[in-house]
């Protein structure tokens, strides 16, 4: 291996941003480094650039390890966000130190098991690298200069800004937007408090087409719950549930449980050999994006055969079987071998062993499938197969349904709630994706700072929560890094976050934020054991320093701006809303069902059915008051409290039932919300689930490649590459490419390239086809992927976040402070950190966001992430 | 009279799925230095495309029964319970790294700053109180099975009667008799387990997925050459 090839190669376009360059020469009067900041008074002024040295506490001596002493700890419950599967968990407290978390044995989904993230989440509780104080920026955006300052300065500061726009009538122009925050419901009643509707999310970076997908044909937005303990069959289009997936562990031990204690086949079809694709039953390698294909050719298969469940379509699906058999005459598997590359024979033989498990069997999908231009329609494809399958709701089945989300019925949020703004922007709200708003609120996230440099919506005061889009992004460290440090479009910035992120280092007002192990909410998700529950998360510990959770920020915030937004937060604080929720939970064993959830931590109603579906339910004649029926369709109809008329069930055997949720009450393969929005839109579409070849990928020279992206089962996004015990896993992320793309470029393992992205084509956003950048990075060359794809995993090339996140060994060179119990250095990090590059290591990997382009699909939004057009080209 | 409990692991290959759930368990509940491991998953990509396997295999102390550490110790810190554990003793063990050079599995490392050799004790400290090591409580495909063999109802007494015929162990010329037992083994991925040292940290860089090298060079000694 040559020497430049293990060598990090220093990304040159980015100033201030280098892993560590000289130290940035100070002046007298500005102070540096974490030393300094632990005794940085109020008012007095710091420099935090990544990459500059400073002293700090020597590293905890090294005493003789006592183990933990179990005797000694207290136990509390309460719920994980290392990942967005918020698994139960419980933390041993041993000296208001977080020493272990284990699964909590209540929690119906994960139990005593977590994954390797929530380990590692004792890795956060006493970084050395925590946010403590609340700073305000003092030199130009970017730079790097803050000053201490206390908080009701920094209440002071967000209020006179945010009552501005209120006093100007312009309460939309105070953007909100973040990731994974699971206290969404506080922040909606804080936007709705100021009469904004800005809420921006990162569900189109994630889940949107699938969601969209799932909504179009059985009008449940949410994700599928397979029934995987009891299944025979897993036909899986492009989850890497293994590793990731909303559900990961939860879906996956059942998974296990049902391949290898009830005999279960697990197929999947991914284009790189993901930890689920190494250990299927079977792997196939499509070509990216047309897992539509290959879905629509296994139900011709099915249906071609009489394999599929006739009842089933003839009951509950919205198109006969023979208009059904004709819509699939086209897409034969020999059809579909030509598009995807997956054999004919094997699309022929694994749809019929598939349909022959029915209804024990299910398909689902991830990102691998709908992260596409078509992607949409991908997923629409396979959804149709457990119609076909009559799987929707049978044990082992394709299941949706109890406890996604916490009910604001059955845990109310104190009263008076704020209404909901009647003002829209282009923003949150972009009339070119009528299907990304139309039933949650996805927004289309990736075209956010686009919007805000063409000014199709005006920004004055942008807050930011959980959110670290100059890495997770599309376009991340170009456009969204451009956005971010321009003050003319973003005139004031607040960032709540735990470390000094690459999103905090441009904001103006930094907020520290308690970690999620020091903080409240209600959370849930889909029951795998198909009985919805609610978790509570509660601080195991006082945050440290002067950390504030960012629901309390809000709260206290909205109390401080005036009267009119004080009356809706006169409640108390965060643990008084969540007290508040918990009110209808019976007290069982405590006091009251506050207490319960304290003590216990979860809590599930044991008197409700167990529930995989809902549609065949028949509905009860209290349900039926004043309702009426169509007698040309047999769709029930009910006027609603806003007075207009909606579908609430449908006759089928002579019985009302709840049908499914779309508007026909039946499974939708022709989705007329998808007729009736595209129409909206200036599109043509007849509400099929058609496949269509993704327009950058037609024609596509022989040269050129398709760069994918994947997670790690040890890293979530930008927000655990700090945590040692995980990037010592995995803080390397070269590109990955086929040994006979690697042959004829010349390239070995190590080897450095330059990948240069394109455009993408058709009807999304600046379909130029051209190029957009080039970045270097190291190759990996392995079997392990399809010869047209190249991919690298997100997470990593981080440049701020602290010693494991960028890679350094040594004494701390960034992040603000430590208080009394984050006295001294963790030795970890100071002595022991092996993989920085000076040191030998392969450093902290590689961004590629910034040369990703921005692509929302059609109608939906949804960011195409798996759909860039590369070259590649030996550096 | 309850029995002494004997405490016995194996690990069912068939259902890890490469998680790093113990290890990070294991590093947590252990507070073990970066660059050193009491337990560590190891990677191995077998075939060419399209035909590409992944195979994993969690490793940590085999619990030897005639264990090649105790015997190298010259302090005689090191001793195998009755209940079926090796352990070190902190208090007389100096640190001088005997074992470690002569475990056949890289499972003991002398830790840098305390200057004590530590190892895999099935978590000791938890087991009185009825807690399962880390890595097994926290395991999601239960594919580490842990109990005491002693007792014919427990978790791995059932798993060593329902597999018994299937079983195997690490490196079995090793002469250490060594007590963990895997379900569906890939043989080769013996050959990532180093010699005489503690796990390599590199032996999971990307790179060596697909080979079956033990010994690696740091960037910097790959410099020089």
């Amino acid at each position: 291996m040559s020497s430049s090839s293990k060598r990090r190669d220093e990304t040159p376009n980015e100033a201030e941003g280098c892993h560590r360059g000289p130290a940035v020469a100070r002046r007298d009067f500005v102070k540096s480094g974490i030393a300094a900041l632990a005794s940085l008074a109020v008012g007095e002024t710091i420099r935090l650039t990544p990459g500059e040295a400073s002293e700090r506490a020597p590293a905890r001596q090294a005493d003789a390890r006592v183990p933990h002493d179990y005797a000694k700890a207290s136990q509390v419950p309460s719920v994980c966000l290392n990942c967005s599967t918020v698994c139960g968990i419980v933390g041993y407290v041993i000296d208001d130190r977080v020493v272990k978390l284990a699964g909590n044995p209540l929690d119906p989904n994960n139990g005593r098991t977590i994954c390797a993230k929530g380990q590692a989440g004792v890795c956060i509780n006493d970084y050395p690298e925590r946010l403590l104080y609340p700073l305000a920026r003092v030199g130009r955006r970017g730079e790097g200069l803050w000053k201490r300052i206390a908080w009701d300065e920094a209440y002071a500061q967000l209020a006179e800004r945010i009552n501005k726009c209120l006093a100007e009538g312009t309460p939309e122009q105070v953007a909100m937007h973040y990731g994974r925050s699971r206290i969404s419901d506080v922040i909606e009643r804080f936007m709705n408090a100021i009469g904004s509707p800005v809420i921006l999310n990162h569900r189109a970076l994630c889940s949107l087409n699938k969601r969209a997908a799932n909504y179009a044909s059985i009008g449940d937005a949410d994700w599928e719950t397979v029934d995987a303990e009891r299944t025979k069959y897993l036909l899986n289009f492009g989850s890497n549930f293994y590793e990731a997936h909303q559900g990961h562990i939860h879906f996956l031990k059942r998974v296990i449980r049902g391949r290898f204690d009830n005999g279960a086949k697990l197929v999947t079809f991914d284009v790189r050999l993901s930890n689920t694709a190494g250990r299927s039953d079977e792997w196939f390698a499509p070509f990216p994006g047309t897992e539509g294909a290959i879905a629509l050719a296994m139900a011709r298969v099915m249906m071609t055969a009489g394999e599929f469940d006739r009842d089933f379509v003839s009951r509950w699906v919205n198109v006969s079987v023979e208009e059904l058999k004709r819509f699939l005459e086209p897409y034969s598997p020999e059809w579909a071998e030509a598009r995807s590359g997956v054999p004919a024979r094997d699309i022929d033989r694994v749809a019929l062993e598939f349909a022959r498990c029915r209804p024990a069997c299910a398909a689902f999908t991830n990102r691998g499938s709908h992260a596409h231009y078509n992607g949409f329609n991908n997923d629409r494809a396979v959804v149709l197969l457990n119609a076909l399958a009559g799987s929707i709701g049978q044990p082992g089945g394709y299941c949706y349904g109890p406890g996604a989300r916490i009910d604001p019925a059955e845990f109310p949020p104190p009263e008076p709630a704020p209404p909901k703004p009647a003002r829209r922007t282009d923003l949150e709200d972009p009339p070119e994706y009528p299907l990304a708003n139309l039933w949650q609120k996805m927004k289309v996230g990736e075209l956010a700072y686009d919007f805000i440099q063409r000014r199709r919506a005006l920004v004055q005061v942008y807050l930011t929560y959980t959110l670290g889009s100059p890495t997770t992004w599309p376009e991340g460290r170009s456009l969204t890094v451009a956005v971010l440090r321009d003050e003319r479009l973003i005139p004031f910035h607040a960032c709540s976050d735990i470390v000094y992120s690459e999103t905090a280092h441009y904001a103006d007002l930094i907020l520290p934020d308690a970690a999620y192990l020091e903080r409240w909410g209600l959370d849930t998700r889909n029951s795998y054991e198909f009985r919805p529950y609610v978790a509570l998360r509660q601080p195991m510990t006082a945050p440290p320093g002067e950390c504030v959770s960012f629901a309390d920020v809000l709260i206290e915030l909205g109390r401080r701006l005036g009267p009119e937004t004080a009356r809706y937060f006169a409640f108390g604080n965060h643990a008084d809303y969540v007290r508040h929720q918990c009110k209808k939970i019976p007290a069982g064993d405590c006091a009251n069902g506050f207490e319960y959830m304290q003590r216990h931590g979860v809590w599930s109603d044991p008197t409700r059915p167990v529930s995989r579906s809902e549609f065949a339910r028949e509905l009860t004649v209290a349900e039926l008051q004043g309702a009426r029926t169509d007698e040309a369709t047999g769709v029930i109809y009910q006027q609603a409290a806003d007075g207009a008329e909606r579908s609430m069930g449908i006759w089928i055997d002579g019985a009302p039932r709840r049908g499914f949720r779309t508007p026909s009450r039946k499974f939708e393969v022709v989705s007329s919300t998808v007729i009736e929005q595209a129409a909206n839109a200036g599109l043509e579409d007849d509400g099929w689930p058609r496949y269509t070849p993704i327009p950058a990928h037609e024609d596509l020279p022989p040269d050129r490649l398709i760069l994918t992206t994947f997670k790690w089962n040890v890293h979530t996004q930008a927000r655990t590459a700090p945590q040692k015990y995980l990037s010592e896993i995995v803080h390397d992320n070269p590109l990955w490419i086929n040994s006979e793309t690697a042959r004829r470029l010349g390239l070995r393992s190590g080897d450095l390239v330059e990948v240069t992205t394109y455009r993408p084509k058709g009807n999304t956003y600046r379909a130029t086809g051209e190029k957009l950048g080039s970045e270097r990075i190291r190759v990996f060359v392995t079997e392990g992927i399809h010869p047209r794809v190249a991919a690298v995993s997100n997470s990593l090339g981080q440049r701020f976040g602290g010693r494991a996140a960028i890679a350094h060994r040594g004494p701390s060179a960034e992040g603000p402070a430590f208080d009394e119990r984050i006295l001294s250095d963790d030795p970890d990090l100071a002595q022991m950190l092996w993989w920085d590059a000076e040191e030998g290591g392969s450093g902290a990997g590689y961004n590629l966001n910034g040369i990703m382009p921005i692509q929302p699909a059609p109608l939906t939004g949804m960011q195409c992430w798996f759909d860039t057009v590369c070259s590649l080209r030996k550096a | 009279m309850p029995h002494e409990p004997r405490y016995a692991m194996a690990v069912d290959l068939e259902r890890c799925t490469g998680c790093h759930a113990c290890s990070v368990a294991c590093k947590a509940e252990n507070e073990v230095p970066l660059g050193h491991f009491r337990t560590k998953v190891y990677y191995y990509d077998e075939g060419k495309y399209p035909q590409v396997r992944r195979w994993f295999l969690p490793t940590l102390c085999m619990q030897c029964a005639d264990a090649p550490c105790l015997k190298a110790c010259p302090t005689d810190s090191i001793a195998r319970g009755d209940d079926g554990i090796v352990r070190i003793n902190v208090q007389t063990c100096n640190g001088n790294g005997r074992c470690e050079e002569a475990c056949p599995y890289g499972a003991i490392y002398v830790d840098p700053l305390r200057h004590v050799a530590d190892k895999c004790d099935f978590c000791s400290h938890r087991l009185p109180l009825g807690m399962a090591p880390a890595c097994v409580e926290t395991c999601p495909s239960e594919a580490l099975v842990f109990g005491d063999a002693n007792d014919p109802e427990s978790r791995v007494s059932r798993f060593h009667a329902r597999y018994d015929a299937e079983l195997e162990v690490l490196k079995p010329d090793s002469q250490a008799d060594p007590q963990v037992r895997y379900r569906g083994l890939k043989r080769e991925l013996e050959g990532k387990l180093p010699q005489g040292r503690n796990h390599d940290p590199r032996s999971y860089e990307i790179d060596s997925w697909a080979t079956l090298q033990s010994e690696f060079k740091s960037g910097r000694e790959e410099n020089r050459e």
